[in-house]
């Protein structure tokens, strides 16, 4: 017999599965949450938060995400990665963090799965070939192997013949959990086939398709003599069951969370572009605006967060920064807009140009150096041109929380604007503003910027001059700094990179020379050290490092002026030091 | 999912500890009750004196176990008892009222529901409407440190947004809290109350182990409210622990893992992670999976 | 105003706060220290009822108790659509008397297995917990077939009446007791129809549903 970890087993069925219902299952020992996401996938889970360990099962099913009932993080259909974490609603949780999946595959009205299967899930002709008709489903308090050797003893009749009771029965194996019985009287016949599920060692689940659907006008009967048939066999199993000595239970293995899960997140390691994904599709969505679809040629993409960003890596050379602007739970592909920038230095150019549906590109994995808070009363979004990408992502995670926003959308004129399909969803949450001169736009900013209140927060992505109006405008109506969040296309600071210094690695007692003309990054890389960077111009935020001592001349635009202030941080692709030495926690 | 659990209690840290079997006005002298401690049967009577006396249902002899009482509570230990309980100085301020409010049995693990009392960020999705309320779910930044003096795990500098804090107030408030472990079944939470600025209200869980995945808690109050009747007082920290059982029985494993690999702790988990620290130190075993 | 002699933590007071709430009828809880005061049992409240148990209602001196009793007074006064009580049709009005006794079970048995763990009762706990599984199986394959029939609730009309409310509560609190659900999916697509009622309310120990 083979190993039942290997094998594929039914764990639910299909109708099991309605709309925002968790299915609450067990396969050789082992607990399951199941659900179905409105794009109709259906996860199969362990049933565990890996935070505490509580039931996911106990949860709540959006649609797109299931969010666990003690302390609300948010994890995504398909990957099961966490895309939120409330009690840190600042932070962009550590998108590793992700709950162990197993397959999932639906034939003939079951769900099919396992621990770790091989191959596909059984085909079984005689139910390929017919209209499967699936029963309803038994728990028996007995092993599957009890289960299997009263089946071969069962007896039903065939559709037609119901109440009648001697049909002819035959039976057919089908491997080490399954079999078929056909019953044969007064010239009708019916075939089921019964998948026994090993739910533990003295438990299991009979679950049976016919191999052709009865009449409409037959199908409730020939329900009910199958439950009551089978009813009878539970009866039979378990009396069986309770002659033998209690076998016992199985135990399924938790893994272990990995060692960076079990202390803070670690910091990732250089600016790496591990993913490939293929163009699935190309469209122009606004004038000089191409959005691109992209889907994995190989695992299933990591989670992102709204405000996420990924690295794409394009066939000449050059790197560039999109935002994601899928909304929760839509994980399947990521979609980006890039706009084409008149000043191209051939990154957006290539995209436009070069690179078609069909392409492969590497990309890096999704990066949040824009999370999103979702403990604000309001929250206002400001969108300059194309910078409305991250925004769509995040009013799309918003909305279905009932948390109050709304989106104000900058463009020069209608055909500038992007992502239709996506911002008639949000209705009367946007508010487009078009053709604005840059006085029109403060004017615009200030009106939309008055009243600040407690709670209140405010995200702002586009073109730098809006964003510094924006910044000034914000200060005056009283925001404060901690509640008003930048994206930055790019940093278009002239970068100084005349000064020469001396940076301390405290931890590693290491000290080196940043000779001038040369990048903090640089240095650091170039010692071994392993350091994440993504737009390496200070716009992104990716490449921070903490600072214990020394003065910084920040020349990026990520930092706000508090963070600057406090002078704990340092971003090492742009900044350096006024001071002669730099002492940095790593 | 059953795991495998121990009936009775190897342990010598958990057996030398006071437990806390039931309050003392559950006891009389005309019935003798019975109960389980750490998987033991326990027979208990008041003396002819009104002392509680407690016994090993086992032992013939009826040898008593040693006792004592405390904060309404008798408590009794199975192995060499400490000389005393820890310290609630405030049970025996005069305009206190110490009140028992409920003893709720749950099928969890000791170690899991003390836990649990030291975690503010399920606040919103448990005690919803009434110890928090989304969105507002942030946990700030606390202190966490181990009293050098009396070994007690404290969380000090706690705060979280609390809607409708008093009866009479509409708005939400921030409430401060500090957080106390002197015993590794026993934990006291401090919280301001809008009736004295100075002082704080003792609320107290004593868990008693019954077997390493089952408990029965004691709900201990030590309050400043001199208005409310016990009955709602009751009520209120009823519906509270009532809202707890659920989650904490829905928890697994139901021993607490201390092999910091076995979760996924965030910032917020400080005082877990302390607390689970200081378990392993003390080299408690039971109610536990030890760390390999 | 009605006047409910309440505990918080009683499934049975719990039938009484969801069908005033489901029928929006305003009523005034009184609290009564069941446990560990068990006032209950006082002299005071036997006056009351002198069965020394609750709930009890007082509805403007109408006094009546015994949970179920209850839900079929409340249900026919302040209902005036007649269908959570189908007074006006006899086949479903059987159906619902049926299921109300059916209740009784799931009452004395997966109730009784949560008064065991919760409360310290002395029940025989493992025959308090063979007996729920006994019943919830019945009901589960009963659901499974309203679901097929296209209808959503346990007796066949197409609105729910006091049976459904009479037997949730011991079905949604049944883990307290020891007795999972897990095998009764079609069990627990129900107490999720029913959560989703408007005016349905929540208690310590059930969990509402969210689509958030």
């Amino acid at each position: 017999m083979s190993d039942p970890r290997s094998l594929w087993h039914p764990v639910a069925t299909s109708i099991d599965l309605p709309q925002h219902h968790i299915f609450h299952g067990q396969l050789l020992g082992r607990e399951v949450a199941v659900w179905r996401a409105d794009d109709d996938f259906v996860n199969v889970w362990e049933n565990r938060c890996l935070h505490r360990g509580v039931r996911l099962s106990i949860g709540t099913n959006d649609g797109n995400e299931l969010t666990c009932r003690y302390h609300g993080w948010r994890y995504a259909n398909r990957s099961a990665g966490c895309t939120y974490i409330p009690a840190h609603p600042a932070d962009a949780p550590a998108r590793t963090i992700c709950n162990r999946t197993f397959p999932a595959v639906e034939r003939y009205g079951l769900v099919w799965s396992g621990e770790d299967p091989v191959g596909e899930p059984p085909l079984v002709p005689m139910l390929d070939d017919g209209t499967p008709f699936t029963l309803r489903s038994l728990p028996v308090n007995a092993s599957a192997e009890i289960v299997l050797a009263q089946l071969r003893d069962h007896r039903f009749q065939p559709v037609g013949a119901l109440d009648g009771d001697h049909a002819a029965m035959a039976v057919t194996e089908l491997g080490d959990f399954a079999l078929a019985l056909t019953a044969t009287g007064a010239n009708y016949h019916s075939t089921a086939v019964f998948f026994v599920q090993p739910v533990d060692s003295d438990r299991s689940v009979i679950r049976a398709v016919l191999t052709d659907t009865p009449a409409d006008s037959e199908q409730i009967a020939v329900l009910r003599h199958h439950a009551t048939r089978l009813g009878q066999l539970v009866a039979l199993a378990e009396t069986a069951a309770t002659d033998q000595p209690a076998p016992e239970p199985m135990v399924a293995t938790i893994d272990q969370v990995s060692l960076a899960l079990s202390v803070m997140p670690e910091r990732e390691t250089n600016r790496s572009a591990p993913l490939r994904v293929q163009v699935a599709r190309k469209w122009e969505t606004a004038h000089d605006i191409m959005a691109f679809e992209l889907v994995s040629t190989g695992n299933p993409l990591p989670t992102f967060q709204p405000g996420a960003h990924i690295d794409v890596h394009l066939p000449n050379g050059l790197v560039r920064q999109y935002s994601i602007t899928n909304g929760p739970g839509d994980t399947a592909c990521y979609r980006i807009g890039v706009k084409l920038e008149a000043e191209s230095t051939g990154g957006s150019q290539a995209l436009h140009d070069t690179v078609n549906e069909g392409d492969v590109l590497a990309i890096s994995e999704p990066r949040n150096n824009f999370p999103l808070r979702r403990d604000a009363l309001r929250t206002v979004f400001i969108a300059g041109g194309i910078g409305v990408t991250p925004m769509l992502a995040m009013t799309q995670a918003l909305q279905p929380m009932g948390l109050a926003f709304e989106l104000h959308y900058f463009a020069q004129a209608e055909e500038h604007l992007a992502f239709d399909e996506i911002r008639s969803t949000l209705g009367d949450y946007v508010t487009v503003h078009l053709g604005l001169s840059p006085g029109e736009t403060s004017a615009e900013l200030t009106r939309v910027l008055q009243g600040y209140d407690h709670a209140n927060q405010a995200y702002i992505c586009g073109p730098g001059p809006m964003l510094e109006a924006a910044r000034t405008i914000a200060a005056e109506a009283g925001w404060p700094d901690q509640a008003v969040h930048f994206e930055y296309f790019k940093n278009t600071t002239e970068i100084d990179d005349s000064s020469s210094f001396e940076i301390a690695l405290a931890r590693s007692a290491v000290t080196l020379q940043v000779p001038s003309g040369t990048t903090i990054l640089e240095v650091l890389r170039d010692h071994g050290v392993a350091m994440p960077s993504s737009c390496e111009q200070g716009a992104c935020g990716t490449c921070v490092v903490p600072v214990i001592e020394g003065d910084i001349d920040h020349q990026d635009v990520h930092l706000k002026q508090t963070e600057r202030d406090a002078g704990d941080q340092i971003m090492t692709c742009v900044s350096r030091a006024t001071s002669d030495r730099l002492v940095l926690d790593i | 999912m059953t795991p495998t659990v121990a009936t009775t209690c190897a342990d010598p840290v958990i057996l030398d500890q006071w437990h806390p079997l039931l309050p003392l006005d559950e006891m009389t002298a005309d019935n003798v009750g019975h109960t389980i401690l750490l998987g033991e049967q326990l027979s208990y009577q008041l003396d002819t004196d009104g002392a509680p006396v407690v016994w090993l249902a086992a032992d013939a002899d009826a040898t008593a176990l040693p006792v004592l009482v405390e904060y309404l509570y008798v408590w009794v230990c199975l192995g060499s008892p400490p000389e005393a309980l820890f310290a609630i100085p405030e049970f025996a301020e005069p305009d206190r009222r110490n009140i028992h409010a409920g003893t709720i049995g749950v099928h969890v693990s000791a170690p899991r529901a003390i836990e649990n009392f030291l975690d503010m960020g399920h606040f919103p999705y448990v005690h919803t409407d009434v110890l928090g309320a989304e969105p507002h779910t942030e946990v700030a930044e606390y202190d966490v440190h181990i009293d050098p003096d009396t070994n007690d795990v404290w969380a000090t500098e706690c705060v979280f947004y609390q809607p409708r804090a008093a009866t009479t107030s509409t708005e939400g408030q921030m409430s401060d809290y500090l957080y106390r472990v002197p015993h590794p079944y026993c934990v006291i939470l401090y919280k301001t109350t809008p009736l004295a600025a100075e002082r704080m209200d003792v609320i107290a869980l004593f868990c008693r182990p019954i077997a390493e995945d089952r408990i029965e808690a004691h709900m201990f109050l030590c309050l400043l409210d001199p208005d409310n009747s016990e009955t709602v007082i009751r009520k209120f920290q009823q519906t509270i622990f009532g809202q707890d059982k659920p989650i904490l029985e829905n928890q697994y494993p139901k021993l607490l893992p201390l092999d910091p690999r076995a979760e996924t702790p965030i910032r917020a988990d400080k005082v877990a992670i302390a607390y689970r620290r200081w378990l392993s130190d003390l080299g408690v075993t039971y109610g536990v999976i030890p760390a390999a | 105003m009605i006047k409910l002699y309440d505990y918080e933590l009683s499934a049975n007071c719990y039938k009484q706060r969801l069908i005033l709430s489901l029928l929006d009828v305003p009523y005034e809880s009184v609290p009564v220290d069941f446990f560990p005061g068990l006032e209950h049992k006082s002299d005071e409240f036997k006056k009351i009822n002198p069965l020394g148990h609750i709930p009890v209602i007082d509805d403007d001196g109408y006094v009546l108790w015994d949970a179920h009793a209850i839900l079929v007074y409340l249900a026919a006064k302040y209902d005036p659509s007649g269908q959570w009580y189908p007074t006006g049709d006899p086949q479903l009005l059987g159906e619902a008397a049926s299921w109300l006794l059916f209740a009784e079970g799931t009452t004395n048995t997966a109730s009784a297995a949560r008064l065991y763990v919760n409360l310290g009762y002395d029940f025989d706990i493992d025959v308090c917990r063979a007996g729920a599984h006994r019943l919830f199986r019945v009901l589960d394959e009963h659901l499974w077939f309203r679901e097929r029939e296209g209808l959503d609730w346990v007796c066949s009309g197409s609105h729910p009446t006091i049976a459904d409310i009479a037997i949730f509560p011991d079905v949604v609190l049944s883990e307290e007791g020891g007795v999972s659900r897990l095998d009764y999916p079609a069990l627990r697509r129900w107490t999720d129809r029913v959560k989703a009622l408007p005016g349905f309310t929540i208690m310590p120990g059930v969990f509402p549903v969210g689509t958030s």
